[in-house]
């Protein structure tokens, strides 16, 4: 439309009646070209929206790993003294979105021999997931980030972790201690494991 | 016609600028109106230095902390724009609390210019988000623990807050997708968002003007510029000039060791955080979220909802002291919390002594990466690395009957012979003055079995025998030995002949000895890498120590490692003693 025509037009919504002509449409015919316009703008939002939400949430909504037992060998039974923690290190193949990693540190598991028994608990502090570490004393575990404190059982003795350490199924096989190696949610007072 | 004109003549830039700098004043330039100026010039600073890092920075999980490393050591100026970077964020933090001190002081919150206080809340959490993210980006000890702590936080968050942190780390665990997920924010939806918003900001801000405080004479007015802005700039430089500084005496930004999952690490926050993190400590179980959300969307509520609530007709300071009391508190609050957060952390010694160990981790790191990552990433390179991995692994095996250096069991709980100076002419000096000393072999099944040569026996008859052996000849003989452990032969040296005549009544010398019962090790390659790989395979495998060592009845015994470590964690532990024996 060129200048002149606009102005011949009277510019838009001017009169109280705009004048019929061409490329100045009816008030019905504008009502629905608005109608069609928000439409269309809607639909080419939500043809880029869809997939962009799909895209982004799409590793946080597929199922993790977790759910099923991961048994993994951590060491000799022989080798765990009586009555004093040990922390041993979990080896397995670690996938971190397109890479796998053969015999990768995965995290770490604290063992504690009571006679032929043993007891696993996850190193992860069940507050918000610092390393657990024992005491000087050995006689308990402290967290170095917000100064939780458990006894040797895992239960809370001080501080503000919402459970005690989780404790982890454990097996010995010809002398080899081995750990079903789970990771739980941080945080909550329910032992939820994560990517179940 | 200048250039000027002509250009004016199609953009009309000459309008617009003099709309730009003759903005009225009313009540005068005056210093208190800096701080949105001096956060603006920081922000330049922060896109500049981040667009250079972005050249290169490459964010995934085994790339991430080299490309740090490289742009902090290797690239020229690297460390400067890095610490640029870093210490601009810290002023950044610092500008908007008194940017904000100051908007709620004057009263500039008050109606009309309500949207605008919520358009700056809204740049407040941008630049707090920008600093969550930027912190993991090095994907280093501190970044990655203070990360898994932070969205931790938000996990606890009822009903939504699992699932936000599925969304914030790409899953469950943390790794390439945190990386690339915090990247995108940091560089790409953060600076969107900021710029929007800081359009709108300062748009509005030119709608309504400054606020002076009520004792101003209005009358006055000075135009944005030159007064203003001069002030500004002044401001502004002297902001640059401490990010400089700063920058310039760490020489840089810290940049800790690799993250690594596995190990211990006393996570702490950046010092704004500080207070958020000493609150933690005091919400117990499922209070957890009060303290780490509650609180904190508590503050923010209150900052929102401030000029809808201080409506009164005097917006005089003393009028409003009711409602900016929280304020007040709030400050003080994070202030109190922040001093005894730090308090606490140089009063703990555990905290000291894991935080001197992650340092001299981190130097060790970024000692490997000079002589270049592989491709599998740091971590696999630290874990490759007998200085580190020998430490390690002495520490889990080893440790818990030898002492080697600050290492091992304390003096009076170890049960086998200190390790410190192994291979050394001290070492052997002190074997040949008492083997029985606690110290080496007096906590072990083979005390009483090799005599000193210095010491007459118990037994009075033998004692009268006895002819303490020559200084001159222990030195030719612990000589000889160190020759061995650094692997030579040191065949035909006096101290050979003296071991032939003196030792190998018991002692082996190339598996020759005049006593096959005796349990007395071999002496060929003692101490070596290959001696010392040995004897933790088996110590009574023949090459150090016959079978015998190994018998039932000597209770105590070292055991054997050729099934508990692979071969070549062995060859790095040995490597590790070797070298770590011999440091003074």
């Amino acid at each position: 439309m060129t200048e002149s025509t606009r102005k011949e037009a009277g510019g838009e919504g001017d009169g109280p009646t705009p004048p019929n002509e061409v490329g100045s449409p009816q008030e019905p015919r504008r009502g629905a070209l608005r109608a069609l316009v928000a439409i269309g703008s809607l639909a080419y939002a939500g043809a880029l929206a869809v997939p962009a939400v799909q895209f982004v949430t799409g590793p946080a909504t597929s199922a993790g790993g977790g759910g099923k037992a991961r048994w993994v060998r951590v060491g000799r039974l022989e080798d765990l003294p009586q009555g004093e923690p040990r922390r041993m290190q979990v080896i397995g193949d670690e996938r971190d979105a397109f890479t796998l990693v053969k015999d990768e540190l995965l995290g770490s598991v604290w063992l504690l021999r009571e006679g032929d028994k043993v007891r696993a608990m996850s190193a992860t502090c069940p507050h918000l997931g610092c390393a657990i570490d024992v005491g000087a004393d050995k006689k308990s575990f402290g967290c170095p980030c917000h100064a939780s404190r458990f006894a040797l059982t895992g239960a809370t003795e001080a501080g503000p972790s919402p459970r005690g350490m989780d404790a982890l199924e454990v097996r010995v096989q010809q002398g080899w201690v081995e750990v079903d190696f789970r990771r739980y949610r941080q945080g909550i007072t329910d032992r939820q494991e994560v990517g179940a | 016609m200048s250039l000027g004109d002509w250009l004016d003549e199609r953009t009309g830039h000459r309008a617009l600028l003099r709309h730009a700098l003759d903005e009225p004043l009313y009540g005068g330039a005056r210093f208190a109106y800096v701080w949105g100026s001096a956060l603006t010039l920081t922000l330049v600073v922060q896109g500049v230095t981040g667009w250079l890092l972005m050249s290169a920075y490459a964010p995934s999980a085994t790339t991430a902390w080299s490309s740090v490393a490289h742009i902090t050591y290797t690239l020229r100026a690297g460390w400067l724009i890095r610490g640029l970077h870093h210490f601009g964020a810290q002023a950044m933090v610092v500008l908007l609390a008194l940017h904000l001190g100051q908007t709620a002081l004057y009263g500039a919150y008050r109606r009309p210019r309500e949207l605008n206080w919520l358009f700056g809340l809204g740049l407040l959490g941008l630049t707090l988000g920008f600093a969550l993210t930027g912190y993991l980006l090095p994907w280093d000890q501190k970044g990655y623990w203070a990360t898994r702590v932070a969205t931790n936080i938000a996990g606890t968050v009822p009903v939504l807050g699992a699932w936000t942190q599925r969304l914030l780390v790409g899953g469950d665990e943390y790794g390439h997708l945190t990386l690339t997920r915090f990247y995108s924010l940091h560089v790409a939806v953060l600076p969107a968002l900021t710029a929007l918003l800081l359009v709108v900001h300062i748009a509005l801000f030119r709608k309504h003007g400054v606020t002076p405080p009520a004792s101003a004479d209005r009358r006055k007015v000075d135009a944005f510029f030159p007064k203003q802005v001069g002030i500004d700039l002044g401001v502004g430089f002297v902001v640059l000039l401490a990010i400089f500084a700063l920058a310039l005496r760490e020489h840089g930004a810290p940049l800790d060791a690799p993250a690594d999952p596995a190990s211990d690490y006393p996570a702490r926050p950046e010092w704004y955080f500080l207070a958020v993190f000493e609150l933690l400590k005091y919400f117990h179980g499922a209070l957890e979220p009060v303290g780490a959300v509650g609180l904190p969307l508590l503050v923010g509520g209150y900052l929102v909802a401030l000029p809808f609530l201080d409506k009164g007709a005097d917006g005089s300071l003393r009028r409003r002291l009711f409602w900016l009391a929280p304020l007040a508190l709030v400050a003080l609050g994070a202030a109190g919390l922040t001093v005894k957060s730090l308090a606490a952390d140089a009063a703990d010694a555990s905290f000291l002594a894991a935080r001197k160990l992650a340092s001299e981790r981190a130097a060790r790191a970024v000692a490997l990466f000079r002589e270049g990552v592989p491709p599998e990433g740091p971590l696999a390179m630290l874990r490759n690395d007998p200085e580190t991995r020998g430490a390690d692994v002495f520490k889990a095996q080893c440790a818990s009957c030898h002492r080697l250096g600050d290492l091992g069991p304390p003096k009076e709980k170890q049960t086998a012979p200190d390790l410190t100076g192994f291979g050394t002419r001290a070492w052997v000096l002190a074997v040949l003055d008492n083997p029985d000393a606690d110290s080496l072999f007096g906590k072990t099944p083979f005390k009483g079995m090799m005599p000193s040569v210095v010491r007459p026996p118990a037994d009075p008859e033998a004692a009268a025998l006895f002819t303490p052996m020559s200084a001159a000849d222990q030195g030719a003989i612990a000589d000889f030995l160190v020759a061995q452990a650094r692997g030579e032969r040191g065949d035909g040296t006096p101290g050979e002949r003296l071991v032939r005549q003196r030792c190998t009544g018991c002692h082996r010398l190339d598996g020759k000895t005049d006593d096959a019962d005796s349990l007395a090790p071999e002496l060929r390659g003692w101490a070596s890498t290959a001696w010392i790989e040995a004897q933790i395979a088996s110590p009574g495998g023949g090459k150090t120590y016959p079978p015998g060592a190994m018998s039932k009845d000597l209770e105590g015994h070292m055991p054997a490692f050729e099934e508990k470590l692979s071969e070549k964690d062995r060859k790095v532990l040995a490597a590790w003693t070797h070298d770590r024996g011999q440091k003074p």
